[in-house]
């Protein structure tokens, strides 16, 4: 029995395989969410918008899930390029902002002050800092070096895979963060973010990896071969799905934040957040944390 | 007037470069410098010009007969005389090792720059399930051009002797049995020896490096 998905030296075959590790991450995650809402609907704090947050949080659990256990997991970690690049799209353009979607601002600021994160956070979200620092980390856990060897163990795996989940928490947070203050950038800007940090600078390692001479990881190339799929054409694919996997979400999103700014004020002033109007616990955030100033 | 930009400009406060910011740059500039110039744990530790684990003494290329796919025997220092060999130990059920040992081999032959005077061959360890028919079905998925040989028990575990590696050993019961068998592919130059052979986790960089070198050993250059 493995904890969690990493490289096999054996044949890659559709027979299931158990990865409890993976599910207890995922029952760890999930079930205090959901006591946590309950709780809250108990005291009468009703929210119209919980419904659909829940489900969205649900959806990016499922999303998580899915990268991580078997059999996507496993292809990942132990037999192919292609499935890791899609487990890499999954953790960070599906995954991360529906859980952000999903998160009440209540909760954000309780997790993040109970944790003394939320300066970090802060620090984190601006634009600049998410973007530079999500490419950083996209080219070093895509580095061959780093993947085969944190891919051998099934604790550097455990690492690789949420790395790449807080990664995408980080890079979404200008956008989709539960809390107002950091997305408060304007909606030109937010598009210019998402198209330079998830679509063009990512499109550069992309390259390298659809047009490398060779096969550039060790545990993908002498991998057994997976139906027949030769490494040098997994590896191209990989580049691909890297390169072309997230338009939809990424083009998508831009065209959201653009219709959403050029809608008539009156329209979308419903669903507008206000600063004036967040309540943060303040048991949960120290005084001097609240600093509500927009910094790229 | 309200322009594109004006709008962008009023939401946003210029960006700022805190030392903590910069220090945070550094770190992760030195990770991704680290892990882009850590050493490949399947280098060759050797330092001659072979990516392979080159022999402290070449070894001739052993005078063996056994028998080709097509039922004929099959001479091995007469039928690759004068080119380069590259013979592998294996069977057809081999789950690991052997399909990728052959996969990485025609990935690399199939490249534009690579010599034409390669021979890659395939010795069955395990005759009683090989027969030549399975043998060929197995090559052809990995190459046509591809020699598959196989011979009685003794003459294939001669074979093996004569190669100077441990005779395969089957593993597990009668009905779903594998084998322990050498895992290296040995590389005759034209010459007629093996200066380095290639064990299991052998990249395709490491073929790219040493199959023109081989290649390129004909009896008069032959150091």
């Amino acid at each position: 029995m493995r904890f969690w998905c990493s490289t096999l030296e054996v044949p890659w075959s559709w027979e299931f395989r158990a990865y409890p590790g993976i599910w207890a991450v995922v029952v760890l995650m999930t079930a205090p969410y959901l006591i946590a809402v309950k709780r809250r609907s108990d005291l009468g704090n009703e929210d119209p918008e919980q419904a659909r947050r829940t489900r969205f949080f649900l959806a990016g659990m499922f999303a998580f899930w899915l990268a991580t256990d078997w059999p996507l997991g496993l292809l990942g970690a132990s037999y192919l390029a292609s499935a890791h690049m899609l487990q890499f799209l999954l953790y960070t353009i599906v995954a991360a902002p529906l859980i952000l979607l999903g998160m009440p601002e209540w909760m954000a600021r309780r997790i993040l002050g109970r944790l003394r994160l939320y300066r970090v956070a802060v620090v984190l979200a601006r634009p600049i800092v998410a973007g530079v620092l999500f490419n950083l980390l996209l080219i070093l856990t895509h580095a061959p070096g780093v993947v085969d060897v944190l891919r051998t163990s099934q604790f550097g795996s455990f690492v690789m895979d949420m790395v790449w989940l807080l990664m995408g928490l980080m890079v979404w947070s200008p956008i989709v963060s539960p809390l107002p203050e950091m997305k408060r950038v304007a909606a030109p800007l937010k598009t210019a973010y998402v198209f330079l940090a998830l679509g063009v600078i990512p499109a550069i390692p992309a390259g390298f990896l659809t047009f490398a001479d060779n096969p550039l990881y060790a545990i993908y190339e002498l991998a057994p071969r997976v139906h027949g799929l030769s490494a040098g054409t997994d590896q191209q694919m990989a580049g691909l799905i890297m390169k072309i996997g997230g338009i939809p979400i990424i083009w998508g999103t831009m065209l959201a934040i653009m219709v959403a700014w050029l809608r008539p004020a009156e329209l979308s002033a419903g669903s507008t957040v206000v600063s004036g109007s967040v309540e943060p616990d303040s048991a949960d955030i120290h005084p001097a944390d609240t600093d509500s100033s927009v910094d790229l | 007037m309200d322009t594109f930009w004006s709008r962008a400009r009023r939401s946003t406060n210029s960006a700022t470069t805190s030392p903590r910011r910069q220090l945070g740059l550094f770190a992760a500039v030195c990770l991704i410098l680290a892990a882009c110039g850590g050493a490949d744990a399947s280098e060759p530790a050797d330092e001659g010009p072979y990516e392979g684990i080159e022999l402290d003494v070449p070894l001739a290329k052993p005078d063996i007969v056994l028998t080709d796919t097509d039922g004929n025997p099959f001479d091995l220092r007469a039928e690759t005389d004068g080119r380069l060999t590259l013979l592998y130990f294996g069977y057809t059920n081999c789950p690991d090792i052997c399909p990728v040992h052959l996969a990485q081999i025609e990935s690399v032959l199939k490249r534009p720059a690579m010599p034409s005077n390669v021979d890659v061959i395939f010795v069955t360890v395990d005759p009683a399930r090989d027969d030549p028919a399975s043998i060929r079905r197995f090559l052809d998925q990995f190459s046509t051009k591809f020699i598959g040989l196989t011979g009685t028990p003794d003459e294939l575990r001669a074979a093996q002797l004569a190669f100077e590696v441990p005779v395969a050993v089957q593993e597990g019961d009668e009905d779903n049995y594998t084998f322990g068998h050498a895992g290296q592919v040995f590389a005759f130059a034209p010459d007629g020896y093996a200066y380095s052979v290639y064990p299991q986790g052998t990249r395709q960089t490491h073929w790219i490096n040493d199959i023109p070198l081989l290649a390129a050993l004909t009896g008069e250059s032959t150091p």
